[in-house]
């Protein structure tokens, strides 16, 4: 770690807190601006079922945006999606300019649609556990994500989502 | 017509027997567990492609009809599928999705079935092989010879799936069941092995054959911003629905326009082996598998009805075992931008057929669902629904429009 380590894994551990705040939020793009130019986002999880490690989703900055944008011209299930996220580890890289972080990560499914809206809004649901592992860039003290691998545990998603994790 | 009083809203619909069904046959327990004893343990049911089992003793668990299945491949490389009982006192033999008994358990030897409870133990071929204390405690009663698990039909066939029929008797074989509506692709997809690079599941609440519904017709479009937007063309609206003997249906191909969906290219540069690019056949088999070969990759669903209102659907995306790196990467991205589980349509469909089974529960009203649309079977004509259901009355000798009544063939044959 470098001398300015600690104030460069704070600096790591902010983006990744803020990011799950937007995430949280639907705030699509702006969790984007936290994103390099050149971001590359999946979701991958290892099959014991296929013995294959699968890629759920992948995507670049550029395909996420006309993505997200085009989400209202989709019909989605309303329930939000809620994130715990804890970050275990953050290693800044020894020229102080890139760093990776492994976030441990919960998602709960927050009722509005359910099946029956009667009775199921207002429940939660887990959704999927598993790790945010990424990799950032530092600048003016700053970070900013360059990748971004959602790998879950869950291989059972019923309904599954339109959203980015 | 204005809104509906309830005498107007339970009246028989105005169309002809055979183009609408009562919903009880999605919500009756009774019917459920019926269909499992009279249709899945009758017919041929894919369980798991050969791929995930694919070095010997490698295995594979599944369930058809409540009954635990293992599928083993042996030293020989044969396939094989056993219910996964132990003949002693029932424990479930292995536990595991999936693995490989060539290591040994706590319980057993390496290349056995071992099960882990008083470590009786089993070949690839299901004979048991050891009895713990078997002398002692059975002297000359019972012997390993005559306590051999159960075997049950299995073949490898379609692309390398592995079908399983409970009946050993079964009405047709594989070849007579599927090999039909399965010719628009199987060039495809049996010129080169094929390998299973996708694996997830959904158990939802709802009735099976309402997943099975939604994969059978194309009218559902509608829902899906991105099927608009690259499918409604002249050539979509040409695509035929085909049924065949057995209740299985096919929807013939035509050649989608990814490019109009922003963001998303078009499929040329990769497809499957003598396959066109761009093409998109889709083989609904009956009681509730659905097969789809898009572009560069094939998608099969597999059901298991687990209650009236309630089913696992296992979702596979298949490539060419010799893809290159980027060409799998590619078709995995093909794949999950539409069917994967955060894709743009799996999403949808699967909040379509739940928004169904909260209608329909057992103990609603049973509510007159219609398979009346007339197209010249193109694609939004409702003939593959009302061809499975013709299927489905003969084989439970029950009316899909009146499933307390006995099955009569409808007025005008669904063919
Ligand atoms: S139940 Fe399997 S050995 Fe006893
Ligand atoms: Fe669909």
């Amino acid at each position: 770690m470098s001398a300015n380590g600690n104030g460069t894994a704070e600096a790591v551990k902010d983006t990744i807190y803020r990011s799950c705040l937007l995430l949280d939020e639907e705030k699509w793009g702006e969790w984007l601006d936290l994103c390099d130019d050149g971001f590359k986002y999946s979701i991958k999880a290892w099959s014991p079922e296929i013995n294959y490690d699968m890629t759920y989703f992948s995507a670049d900055h550029n395909h996420l945006t006309t993505m997200t944008e085009q989400l209202p011209k989709h019909n989605t299930d309303h329930s939000p999606l809620k994130r715990h996220s804890t970050v275990y580890a953050v290693d800044v890289d020894k020229d102080g300019k890139t760093a990776t972080a492994i976030t441990s990560l919960v998602v709960y499914q927050n009722m509005l649609d359910g099946e029956n809206s009667h009775l199921d809004s207002g429940e939660n649901h887990l959704f999927l556990v598993g790790k945010y592992l990424d990799k950032l860039k530092i600048e003016n003290g700053k970070a900013k994500f360059l990748e971004r691998e959602v790998r879950i545990e869950t291989r059972r998603l019923d309904k599954g989502s339109h959203w980015p994790i | 017509m204005p809104a509906r009083n309830h005498k107007q809203w339970m009246a028989d619909p105005n169309l002809p027997q055979g183009e609408w069904v009562d919903s009880r046959i999605y919500s009756d327990p009774e019917i459920y567990e019926e269909e499992l004893e009279k249709i899945f343990k009758k017919t041929w049911i894919p369980v798991c492609h050969e791929s995930e089992l694919s070095e010997p003793y490698d295995f594979r668990t599944t369930t058809i009809a409540h009954e635990p299945i293992v599928i083993t491949r042996g030293p020989d490389n044969t396939v094989r599928a056993f219910l996964n009982v132990c003949p002693h006192r029932g424990m479930m033999i292995e536990r595991r999705p999936s693995g490989s008994f060539l290591e040994g358990q706590p319980s057993g030897n390496p290349k056995r079935m071992t099960c882990m409870f008083h470590a009786w133990q089993f070949d690839m071929k299901g004979n048991c092989v050891y009895i713990s204390r078997e002398k002692e405690g059975y002297q000359d009663r019972i012997c390993k010879e005559d306590t051999g698990l159960r075997r049950l039909r299995c073949e490898v066939a379609m692309g390398g799936f592995v079908w399983v029929c409970l009946d050993d008797k079964p009405e047709s074989s594989l070849e007579e069941w599927a090999g039909k509506p399965f010719e628009c692709i199987r060039e495809s997809i049996d010129a080169e092995p094929l390998e299973v690079f996708h694996y997830h599941k959904a158990i939802i609440n709802t009735n099976y054959k309402l997943w099975h519904d939604t994969n059978s017709e194309f009218y559902h479009d509608f829902m899906h911003y991105h099927n608009r937007v690259t499918g409604f063309n002249d050539e979509y609206f040409a695509r035929k629905n085909i049924g065949f003997e057995h209740g299985h249906v096919n929807v013939t191909s035509f050649e989608v326009n990814y490019d109009e969906y922003e963001g998303f290219e078009s499929r040329e540069e990769l497809s499957f082996p003598k396959f066109p690019p761009n093409q998109w056949f889709m083989i609904d088999l009956f009681p509730g598998m659905n097969f789809n070969l898009r572009g560069s990759a094939l998608r099969c669903d597999i059901m298991t009805p687990l209650g009236p209102n309630k089913v696992m659907i296992e979702f596979r995306g298949l490539g060419v075992k010799s893809d290159s790196a980027k060409d799998r990467q590619t078709r995995i991205d093909h794949h999950n931008s539409i069917w994967g589980p955060f894709g743009r349509n799996l999403h949808e469909d699967l909040i379509g057929v739940t928004g169904q089974g909260a209608t329909m529960k057992n103990s609603t009203e049973p509510r007159r669902i219609l398979h009346g649309r007339h197209e010249d079977n193109y694609i939004h004509d409702e003939i593959g629904l009302r061809h499975y259901y013709d299927e489905w009355g003969k084989w439970m000798n029950r009316l899909p429009s009146d499933p307390m009544q006995e099955y009569k063939a409808p007025a005008v044959a669904a063919e």
